[in-house]
Order: C-alpha cells, then sequence, then structure tokens
C-alpha cells in the first residue's frame, strides 16, 4: 500500500465536541485495491462520532464518513464522499540520528512542518491498548496537538509513518508497516479484533516462601476482573498471581501480550496462578476484546 | 487590608474550555474569567484549552526490571493506609502483629522513595495507574 497526503483536516470550527480534534489527515491507497478516497488520522485525537467534514488542500470542505479505528494501534480510518487526488507516498526505513519531517495541518488547507532528529528507531512493540507496533520510532521535535497524525517523511522523502502523540508529549511514528497491516483491516471490518482475556494485571513480587515452588520471582495479580469475561468464567479471581499463561511466562507485559493477537480467539489460555500459597492452574478460552 | 485585586493579566489568553460534565465545565469556565482570560467556544479561536481531561498520550505497555517490585502482602498494607489506617490498625485487619506491619511500611517507604505515608499513598497511586494493564 502506498499512502499519500491529502494535507486536509477536521475542520475547527465544524468539530463541536471538545478539544483535540485531529487535523494531520491524509490519505492512504491500496495497492491492491486502489482507495482514493481513504484518509487515515490519529485515533486518540479523533472526536467520537460517525460524520466529518475535513478541509482539503486549498480550503474546500469533503464530507466523510468513519471507516473504522483502532485504539491499539491509534489508526483511525475515514472514507471520503468524493475520491481526493493526493501524491504517491513511498514508505521507506530510517535509523536513530537520521532527519525526519513531520507534517501537519493548519486548518485552512495548508501545511505545517517540523524538523527534527529520529531518537529512537528499535524493534516492535505493544501499546497499553494491546496493539502491536511494527517499529519503535521516537522523534526529537515539537509537535502541536493540532499537527497530530500526518505523515513523517525522511530526509530522502520516504515515508516512515504517521505521527502520534506519545505520553509526555513525546513525538512517535506509527510506521508505515503498521498502517499497511491495520487500514485494510479497519476498511473492511471497521475494528481489529484483539484477544481477551477479561482481567487487570498489576506486577507482584512472588513473596519468598513461594518463589521456588512458583520458579520465578515475580508474576501478575489479577486486580479486577471483567463480569462473565474468560478469566472469571475459568475461576480467577481478584488477588489471584498469574505466574504464566500458556508457558510464557507473566513476569513482564511484553511477554504475556504476545499470547493475545487475532488469531488467539477461541483458543484456550492456560494459566498457572498462585491462589492462597498454593499453586493452581486453570483453563481459560480467550474471546475477543469487546470495544470500548 | 485592601481587598484581594481582580487578577489582570499582562496577557489575555483566549481559552476553550473542555469537560464532558456541564457543572464542571462551568467551574473551568469561571475560573478562566476570574484569572482575566476570555473562554471561547471554538478550538479555532482559542490560545490555550483548559480540559479535565488527561491526555496521556499514546502509551507503551510498561516494563519493569523485576526489582521494587510490591509483595501482595505490601499492596495490602498500601491499600488500608490509603484508607487513613494506622499501623495498629492495619495489623488488625490483616491479622499481623504491629511490628510486622512496621516493617512492612519501611520497606513500602523505601521502595517508592517516600518519606511520609501521604507521600507514599499519592506515588503508588501514580505506579498503579502507569503499571496496571487490562488483558
Amino acid at each position: 500500500m502506498s499512502l499519500r497526503t491529502v494535507r486536509s483536516e477536521t475542520p475547527r470550527r465544524a468539530a463541536s465536541s471538545g478539544p483535540g480534534h485531529s487535523r494531520g489527515v491524509w490519505s492512504s491507497e491500496s495497492s491492491v485495491s486502489r482507495r482514493p478516497d481513504v484518509v487515515v488520522a490519529s485515533e486518540q485525537s479523533l472526536p467520537e462520532r460517525d460524520e466529518f467534514e475535513l478541509v482539503m488542500p486549498g480550503g474546500t470542505q469533503a464530507a466523510a464518513k468513519l471507516a473504522g479505528r483502532d485504539p491499539g494501534t491509534n489508526i483511525a480510518v475515514l472514507r471520503l464522499s468524493q475520491p481526493a487526488s493526493p501524491p504517491v507516498l513511498v514508505p521507506g526505513e530510517t535509523q536513530a540520528g537520521a532527519l525526519a519531517l513531520a507534517l501537519g495541518a493548519d486548518g485552512t488547507g495548508g501545511v505545517s512542518a517540523r524538523l527534527g532528529l529520529v531518537n529512537l528507531a528499535g524493534t516492535q512493540w505493544h501499546s497499553v491498548a494491546g496493539g502491536l507496533i511494527d517499529r519503535r520510532i521516537v522523534l526529537d521535535l515539537r509537535l502541536g496537538r493540532a499537527e497530530e497524525g500526518g505523515p513523517v517523511f525522511s530526509a530522502a522523502g520516504a515515508f516512515l509513518g504517521m505521527s502520534t502523540l506519545g505520553p509526555r508529549a513525546r513525538v512517535l511514528v506509527i510506521p508505515a508497516a503498521t498502517l499497511e497491516r491495520i487500514v485494510p483491516i479497519l476498511l473492511k471490518e471497521g475494528r481489529v479484533a484483539r484477544g481477551w482475556l477479561g482481567v487487570a494485571l498489576h506486577p507482584v513480587a512472588v513473596p519468598d516462601a513461594l518463589r521456588e515452588t512458583a520458579g520465578q520471582a515475580s508474576g501478575m495479580m489479577v486486580m479486577s476482573l471483567a463480569e462473565g469475561g474468560p478469566a472469571a468464567k475459568a475461576g480467577i479471581v481478584a488477588g489471584d498471581i498469574v505466574l504464566s499463561v500458556n508457558d510464557a511466562a507473566a513476569s513482564g507485559f511484553r511477554r504475556i501480550a504476545g499470547q493475545f493477537a487475532a488469531d488467539s480467539i477461541g483458543r484456550k489460555a492456560a494459566l498457572r496462578v498462585i491462589r492462597g500459597g498454593n499453586l493452581l492452574s486453570l483453563d481459560a478460552v480467550i474471546e475477543a476484546r469487546p470495544p470500548t | 487590608m485592601s481587598a484581594v485585586p481582580q487578577a489582570v493579566p499582562a496577557l489575555v489568553i483566549r481559552v476553550l474550555v473542555h469537560a464532558t460534565d456541564p457543572v464542571r465545565r462551568e467551574v473551568l469556565r469561571q475560573l478562566v474569567i476570574d484569572a482575566g482570560h476570555l473562554p471561547v467556544d471554538s478550538p479555532m479561536d482559542a490560545d490555550a484549552v483548559l480540559s479535565d481531561q488527561v491526555h496521556a498520550g499514546f502509551a507503551a505497555m510498561p516494563e519493569h526490571s523485576g526489582q521494587g517490585l510490591f509483595t501482595p502482602r505490601e499492596l495490602e498494607v498500601l491499600g488500608a493506609i490509603g484508607d487513613g489506617f494506622t499501623n495498629k490498625m492495619i495489623a488488625r485487619r490483616l491479622e499481623i502483629s504491629p511490628h510486622t506491619v512496621k516493617f512492612h511500611v519501611e520497606s513500602l517507604l523505601r521502595k517508592l522513595g517516600a518519606r511520609t505515608r501521604a507521600e507514599a499513598v499519592a506515588k503508588a497511586r501514580e505506579h498503579r495507574l502507569s503499571n496496571t494493564v487490562e488483558l
């Protein structure tokens, strides 16, 4: 899939539900099915509604409907009522120390630009919401909230991904590879299915007396359960300490997050837990994470 | 003593007030007016945004080294401190000796880098919010 900028935005005046509307919105085109009517935006900055008015280059307005949103990867997709003709973007890679150019929309059909260094370029990571992001790219530049969700380019003009504001206003990039994976799913299904256990977990130290039996020094305590969720149905109770999920030690979130990809739905999650000083094994059936 | 003068800022800032709850929104609006600034309705006209929502940003799953994690017992003690319990009350609630409670409290303060119980509760809340993941 190649991605193309529209430099369009949700108009600030039309957006009535509060601040943080996405301004850096742009279009994508799949190489499989050409979609000049598709616009990509930052999910966290897009208001909760189905219809949008976008400001196109030059200031004209265009109506768009929400096609899908995925909080897990911060990707939202809109469908324009009229096809646009944005330039073709060529995806590329980057490395730490390279230059990056982040574009945003100024709200009247123009562009804002920010230049900075690639602070970090690492491997894949999981977001708190459970999404898998293909590369960790952090930029050493400042970005206004209004500019979030625009395309990021390398100095050579290659398309790196979509700008996203992280904690403490750090600027992250949702890489082109992740957009290529998620956008088609959102166009087809409106959301991205993920496995779900229905528990809130908090890392804890395994008490000294149980360390040898547990075979590990830390686990995840069940802080709360979703009523009728997979874990509750399997007999997990609040206060249980999860030691492993399908043989993946629950000593870090990243390690167990890999157990809950879309293809995990319907599969068994074998849970090894400590309850009241005893080791227990319980089986849960992974369900689809309900829409938030 | 003279009355507290009305705040006159050097620069009047146009502030967009955002809150889902209308009462809260009105309180925030009044706050802006009292400070001598101008509340506006459109993000287009705003220089700044005052929101009751914490825009935490798109975050990665927290990762820990395994060092400094609380034990389940320490979490219970921490919860009791948060409820305003004294060591003696905690000992009764958890059916352990006050000496053991003191030991747990000291360990908690050390792990959190807190000097007081109140500081420990505040830091623990932050720690818990940023380290609890729903799966």
